[in-house]
Parts: C-alpha cells; sequence; structure tokens
C-alpha cells in the first residue's frame, strides 16, 4: 500500500535548516494541529457538511506538503475531491486512510 | 540532518548577494504550521514579518503594518484571501502594495481567479526558499519602480505647480511695467489669456501726452520663458517713449533695434501698431508679420491692413521701414487686430478657421462694433471649446468720438508726478567733443524728468536743438547763413560744417539749465552760450521780421525765429553769443495760435 | 532708409516720405529725392507720417524744395504732420507757401 517514505529526508531537512531550534515547535505545532483537523473532518463527516470537509481537507493538505507529509497530502487531496463531489462515502473511506497514514507520519516525527 | 546537498547555504549566499533591502511582510495565514514555516523564511531572507490569522486581521492591521508586500493565503475562514486582496489593494490606493498568494491549489482557473483578485502572484506549497526570494525579489522591483515613477510624476506635477507660480509673479512683475495703460478705456475691447504673455502676446494701450492713443499688439515666437523676457523691454519702450511723447513710428524703430541686439537669431516679435489722432480724424497702421488687421468702417466698407513689413527684431536699423498706411476715419469706425492663434484656430476636424474665416465673420457684421463678440463667438464655435481662445488674442478699438480723445485720466502706476521740478545746471562741452557728440538727448532726458514737462517734449526739443544748432553753426563754426540762399550753396552750408567740424579746438558751448515749478506747470530757463565771435544781431533781427512777412524769402534764418515765437521770452546778450530763453509751459498741451 | 520717394497719379505725383528726424542730416538725400526725379513730375506730397521731429533747416529744404519746383507756383502738400511738426511749420508761417494737411 506504501510505496513512497512516510516523509521527504530532502523536505525534513529544508524545515530543520530554516527553523533552527524551533524545528521541535513546528512538529509539535504541526501533530497537534493534525489531530483537531481530524477531530474536525469527523465531526463534519457525521454533519454531511461536504463543503467544510473538502476546504478543511484542503487547508491539512497544505501543511502535510509543507511538512514534507508527501503521501499523506495526496490522500488530503483526494478527501477534497470527495468533499467538493458530495461524495461522502467515499469521503469515509478516504478519511480511514488520512487517518492511518497520519498515524504513521507522527510516529515517524515522534522518532526523529 | 546537514547532509552534503545542501541549498540552503546556496540559497543564503544568493539571497543575500542580490537584493538587501528589507521589507516589511504582512503574512496573513490561518494555518499555524505553514504559518510558522513561511514566518521562519521570511526572516532568514532579512525581511521583517507581521503575522496574522486571517483576511479580516490582514485588512484590519494593513494601515498599521504598511507593509512593502502581503502574504495571503488564499483559502481562509472569515474573510477569504481573494476579498481581502481586493480590500488591500484599494486601501493603498495609488501606492503599489504586491500581494502574494499562498496556496496548495494546483487547478489553473483557480490560480487564474487569484491573479484576477488583484493578486500580483501567487507562492504555491510546499513553499521554497529560492522561488520565495525570487518572487519577493521581483515584486520588489516593481514596487520600487512604481514608486519612483509615482515620485516623479509627484515630482513633475510639484515642478508644474512651481512653475505656475512663478509665471504668476512673473506676471505681476510684467504688469508693473506693462500696466493696463489705456486698454480699459471704453473704446477698446480685446481678448488675451490673462498668462498670455507666456503665449508670447503682449497687448499694450497707452494715451498720447498730446491726445490720441497708441495701440500695439506683438506676438513672439515661441512662448513660454523666452517670449516673455522679449516683452518685458517691448513694455518698457512703448509706454516710456508713448510718455514722453513719441509716435509710432519712433516707438517702432527702438522696438525694432532693442529686439534685434537682444533677440537670437530665428526669434523675433510680429506685431502691429495702431496710432489713432482724432483731432485730425486719422489712424495710421503698421503691420508687421501679423495677420491682416482691419479697418471696418461704419459704412460697411472692410478694408485689411496687411503685413507689408518684417517682424519687429529681424532687419538692422537703416533698413527698417516705419512706413505707416493711414487712413481718414471718423467715430464709430472700428480698427480689429489680432494674432495668428485666431485664423488659426482648428476645429476637431484639424481644420483651420483660417482669414478667410475672419472674412466671412467679418462680412456678415450689420455694425462695426458687433465685430469683437462676433469672432469671439465663431472661434469659440468653430473650435467647440470656450477655452480655445487661450492661445490668441484680439483687439478691437473705436474711433471715439472728439470729446473721448481727452487724454485718460488713468495713469500707469510710475506715472505718478515725482521727480526734480526746481533745479539749475551748466552743462559745457568743449573741443573735439564738439565734433563727436550731440548732447542734444542727454539735455532733453534731464528736462523730461521734470513731472509733467514731457507732455512738452517736442517743444523743448525744438528750443534745444534751435539753440545748439545756433551755436554751434553760426557761432562755433562761424557758418553764414547767407550760404543759404541758393540750393548749391544750402548744400554747401552742410559739407562746410562737416569740414569744420573737425577742428574745434579752443572752442565750447556752454547750457546754462534751470526749472522753477509754477502752479500749473513751470517756468524753464536755457541760457546757451559759446565761444564763436558773435553775430550783427540788430542785422538778423530786421531780416528776421523780413522773413515772417515773407517767409518763403530765404532759406535760413528761421531757427531763432523759431524759438522767438515758442519761447515766453527771449534774449540775444552780448556779441549774440549768449542766448537767453525763458519757456513757461502749462501741462496737458492746447494749442496756443 | 530715411528718405524714400515714389511716384503715384500716372507718374505725375512724387511722394517723398521722411522717417525720424527730418533734420540737416537728411538734406542731401531729401534734395536727391526730387533733383533725381522724373521731369514729368507736377505735384509734389511730402509725407511727413512717420516725421518725428522737422527743425528750422528742415524748413530751408522745405523751401528749397518750393523753389525747384517753380516756387509760387509750386503744387506741393504736406501731410499727416504730427502736432510738433505742425506747430513748426505753423510758426513759421508755411501754411502760406504750402497746401498743409
Amino acid at each position: 500500500m506504501i510505496d513512497q517514505p512516510h516523509l521527504d529526508e530532502a523536505a525534513l531537512a529544508e524545515l530543520r535548516d530554516v527553523m533552527e531550534d524551533d524545528f521541535g515547535v513546528l512538529v509539535d505545532t504541526f501533530l497537534a494541529d493534525s489531530r483537531a483537523r481530524l477531530r474536525h473532518l469527523h465531526q463534519v463527516l457525521e454533519q454531511e457538511d461536504s463543503d467544510q470537509l473538502a476546504k478543511t481537507a484542503h487547508s491539512f493538505k497544505g501543511s502535510c506538503i509543507n511538512m514534507g507529509a508527501t503521501h499523506l497530502s495526496e490522500l488530503c487531496a483526494q478527501l477534497e475531491r470527495a468533499g467538493k463531489a458530495a461524495d461522502l462515502s467515499a469521503a469515509a473511506r478516504l478519511l480511514d486512510g488520512v487517518e492511518a497514514e497520519f498515524a504513521e507520519v507522527a510516529s515517524c516525527f515522534e522518532q526523529l | 540532518m546537514s547532509g552534503e546537498f545542501s541549498p540552503s547555504q546556496t540559497l543564503n549566499s544568493f539571497s543575500g548577494s542580490a537584493e538587501p533591502s528589507r521589507l516589511r511582510i504582512l503574512v496573513a495565514e490561518d494555518n499555524k504550521p505553514d504559518r510558522m514555516i513561511l514566518c521562519a523564511l521570511l526572516q532568514k531572507l532579512g525581511h521583517e514579518v507581521f503575522e496574522v490569522f486571517d483576511g479580516t486581521a490582514a485588512v484590519d492591521q494593513f494601515h498599521e503594518v504598511d507593509p512593502d508586500i502581503v502574504l495571503l493565503d488564499a483559502m481562509m475562514p472569515e474573510l477569504d484571501g481573494l476579498s481581502a486582496a481586493r480590500q488591500i489593494k484599494s486601501m493603498a490606493g495609488e501606492r503599489l502594495v504586491p500581494v502574494i498568494f499562498l496556496t496548495a491549489l494546483t487547478d489553473p482557473k483557480e490560480l487564474a481567479r487569484c491573479l484576477e483578485a488583484g493578486g500580483d502572484d501567487f507562492l504555491i506549497k510546499p513553499f521554497n526558499r529560492v522561488i520565495l526570494d525570487a518572487k519577493l525579489n521581483a515584486l520588489d522591483r516593481m514596487r520600487r519602480l512604481h514608486q519612483a515613477l509615482a515620485e516623479q510624476v509627484d515630482q513633475v506635477r510639484q515642478k508644474n505647480e512651481q512653475m505656475l507660480a512663478e509665471q504668476k509673479t512673473a506676471r505681476r512683475v510684467f504688469d508693473n511695467i506693462a500696466h493696463t495703460g489705456s486698454l480699459d478705456s471704453p473704446n477698446i475691447r480685446y481678448h488675451a489669456s490673462p498668462m498670455s504673455v507666456f503665449n508670447g502676446d503682449v497687448l499694450f494701450a497707452a494715451t498720447r501726452p498730446g491726445g490720441g492713443s497708441l495701440v500695439f499688439l506683438g506676438d513672439f515666437t515661441g512662448h513660454g520663458l523666452p517670449a516673455a523676457i522679449g516683452a518685458m523691454p517691448v513694455a518698457e519702450i512703448f509706454y516710456g517713449m508713448v510718455g514722453q511723447g513719441f509716435g509710432a513710428a519712433a516707438i517702432l524703430r527702438e522696438i525694432n533695434a532693442k529686439l534685434r541686439r537682444i533677440l537670437p537669431v530665428g526669434m523675433f516679435c510680429c506685431g502691429a501698431m495702431l496710432e489713432t489722432d482724432s483731432r485730425q480724424g486719422l489712424v495710421r497702421a503698421w503691420n508687421g508679420g501679423l495677420p491682416d488687421a482691419w479697418l471696418l468702417r461704419g459704412s460697411g466698407e472692410r478694408v485689411a491692413i496687411p503685413s507689408r513689413n518684417l517682424p519687429l527684431g529681424v532687419q538692422n536699423a537703416e533698413n527698417f521701414s516705419t512706413s505707416m498706411v493711414v487712413f481718414q476715419v471718423t467715430p464709430g469706425d472700428h480698427v480689429l487686430l489680432m494674432t495668428d492663434g485666431f485664423p488659426e484656430s482648428a476645429n476637431e476636424q484639424g481644420e483651420l478657421l483660417g482669414e478667410s474665416g475672419v472674412r466671412q465673420v467679418l462680412a456678415g457684421l450689420s455694425s462695426p462694433s458687433d465685430a469683437f463678440d462676433a469672432l469671439m463667438h465663431r472661434v469659440r464655435e468653430f473650435t467647440g471649446q470656450p477655452e480655445a481662445a487661450d492661445d490668441l488674442t484680439l483687439c478691437c478699438v473705436a474711433i471715439p468720438e472728439l470729446e473721448q480723445a481727452r487724454p485718460s485720466a488713468r495713469k500707469p502706476p510710475d506715472a505718478e508726478p515725482i521727480g526734480p521740478a526746481d533745479w539749475q545746471c551748466v552743462y559745457e562741452i568743449r573741443e573735439r567733443t564738439l565734433s563727436e557728440f550731440n548732447p542734444l538727448p542727454l539735455l532733453l532726458h534731464i528736462c523730461m524728468e521734470v513731472p509733467g514737462l514731457r507732455s512738452r517734449s517736442g517743444e523743448v526739443y525744438t528750443l534745444l536743438s534751435e539753440l545748439y544748432n545756433n551755436a554751434l553753426e553760426h557761432g562755433v563754426l562761424a557758418l553764414s547763413s547767407d550760404w543759404k540762399s541758393s540750393p548749391r550753396g544750402f548744400a554747401l552750408y552742410y559739407e562746410e560744417r562737416q569740414r569744420r567740424l573737425s577742428d574745434t579746438d579752443g572752442h565750447f558751448i556752454r547750457f546754462s539749465l534751470s526749472h522753477e515749478s509754477r502752479d500749473p506747470g513751470g517756468r524753464l530757463r536755457v541760457i546757451c552760450e559759446d565761444s564763436g565771435a558773435g553775430f550783427d544781431f540788430a542785422e538778423h533781427s530786421a531780416r528776421a521780421s523780413k522773413t515772417r512777412s515773407i517767409p518763403g524769402s530765404s532759406y535760413a534764418g528761421r531757427g531763432l525765429e523759431l524759438l522767438r515765437r515758442m519761447a515766453t521770452h527771449f534774449h540775444v546778450h552780448g556779441e549774440g553769443n549768449r542766448v537767453e530763453i525763458v519757456y513757461d509751459w502749462q501741462p496737458g498741451r492746447e494749442d496756443d495760435d | 532708409m530715411p528718405i524714400a520717394a515714389h511716384r503715384v497719379d500716372d507718374g505725375q505725383t512724387l511722394v517723398i516720405r521722411v522717417d525720424g528726424r527730418f533734420d540737416f542730416s537728411t538734406h542731401q538725400a531729401f534734395r536727391d529725392a526730387y533733383e533725381q526725379a522724373d521731369p514729368a513730375i507736377k505735384r509734389y506730397v511730402v509725407d511727413l507720417s512717420d516725421t518725428t521731429y522737422l527743425d528750422s533747416s528742415a524748413l530751408g529744404m522745405l523751401l528749397l524744395l518750393r523753389d525747384h519746383a517753380g516756387g509760387d507756383s509750386a503744387r506741393i502738400s504736406i501731410e499727416n504732420c504730427n502736432s510738433d511738426v505742425r506747430r513748426i511749420l505753423s510758426i513759421s508761417n508755411f501754411e502760406q507757401l504750402f497746401r498743409i494737411c
């Protein structure tokens, strides 16, 4: 299922360089922010608010790209498209995928 | 984890060596990790960063932060990036504050919408330092170029305002020299732009001390400062000489000589001079390079007064012609003068009104007094612009009734009667100066400083000149009037005069002038003495009285007779080489015979 | 060009214009103007439109012209004088010798 690494090493190197001492804070912020997003995604899915679903997925996608979580960002993009298409059953399936990949990403970050 | 590949160092050196400018950057991004990364990137690039969480905050903070560049997440809760961009652009007004959209969008249509909303560029996630730096630099260059242009526009505007202010000041100086003269007389109507002197147009009018009036319309080549500078001496000559009683021809000659001296080649002044003498019912006109002037008679006759002369400032003094066209006129006749701005007025199609357009208007008049209004109406109608008349000058002079021909009560500001009224002086010229120097202009000038005496300049000149010629020719040079009894002798007399002038050793002519004021007017006393042997005055007297009764009997002997008739008292003292005259005068002029 | 002459009326009238000061300095040019003119000339007009000033020697020159033109039978008119010039002419009683207008 996973052909590519959870985190892009080159992107991470760049981030470390940019953030310097704040890299750890950035990672913590990302993880906390992402968990909040995941909770929000579940909530709007229950409410069948596909518009909010798409927007939240889009925003999540943005920070995943910046954090080097390339595969997670691709899953967010698919979730965003399902939200835009108001395909809630596909969205529910994709959200599970996002949840699983985020767990992998989070564990990678925690091991750094 | 700083591996071998170290883009950051490359980027650092790049950004360090490129644009060093430290920008104030407002960042609006709701996504916290993204905001952290972006702010860290910008700080690393050396910029000053102000972060807010959404579009509304960005708009609220805009004035306070006063950023050079704004980075906006395209999709934000509350106010999205696109709406925020529109508001920020409108708040920036004429300033260019570049807006970069931050986006994870990849759909080209979405990206296009960002630019349509007023975004200047976009930055696609993941944020890349090289691209970010390059974009900031490009937008900063654009921003500064825009700023420089705006400053230039501002400078040009300021310069223009300054120039207009300077022109107004210059105009006031000019007005002090070229006061309105008698332009506001009831018989004169004119149109001239208030700043016409900077278009090169000048219009002067003055009443002559002895009655009658002079009007001069000039149009300098070029415009702006050069034209205005040329206008100054023309104004001074015109008003100065009119005040001293000079006529049109002398004034034109002086203006021409002066302009030829001061103007660079290729610059000159087209002009027309109008001299009205309502006592004799005459108008004399001179036109050098202006469109046809027109005499419009009450009878309906229209007489063109075309340019027959070169403009002023072109010809040298010897070849300059002041010949004037003379017309017999009656009250109610009008004379029109105009600059070429008039026939050269163009309509929207670029067609010119032309001299034929002027003729048409004049042909359709029911009365000459309508000419001014009809022409102004026509030019506005033709061009379709009320302000079209800014570049032209039109003047219409009505020939007044005799009563109106009295000297105008309005005096130029500098014509207040100040000047020496009670004085005496002795002026003596000796030796070779007698042959080289004509003292008359100087002596006349001294006398003309007496307030009011200018109105009598012609008579004073005659008195001084006859005294001087008598002293020089019959006294110093010992020429006998008897020679003038034949045409050949007359010529010989002046040849001999010239010859004898080369030897004036030991000779002098002494003028003693004094003036005392009387109310009104004054008394001018002139004693003219010379070093000559004198002449038999009794014999001259007898001959002079004979001359008076038989005026054509001799070609000579009239000088002293003129003195006797013009002066209040006339005495010949001593050997006939000391002649004294007393001249009582009153201001204004009435013909005493 | 202080003195200029031209013919009008089929060449029978000579118009002599004097520009500026009419004084002794113009005597040669003034004399040339009529002495070198066509013998067919019957009338003379001295146009003083542009004459600013006239002195006693100019009076002599006008008399020379008068004698040249036949003395008492001369037909000479002096035209367009300014008031100063006019006054000098009239002080010298020249109205009796010339038509002054």
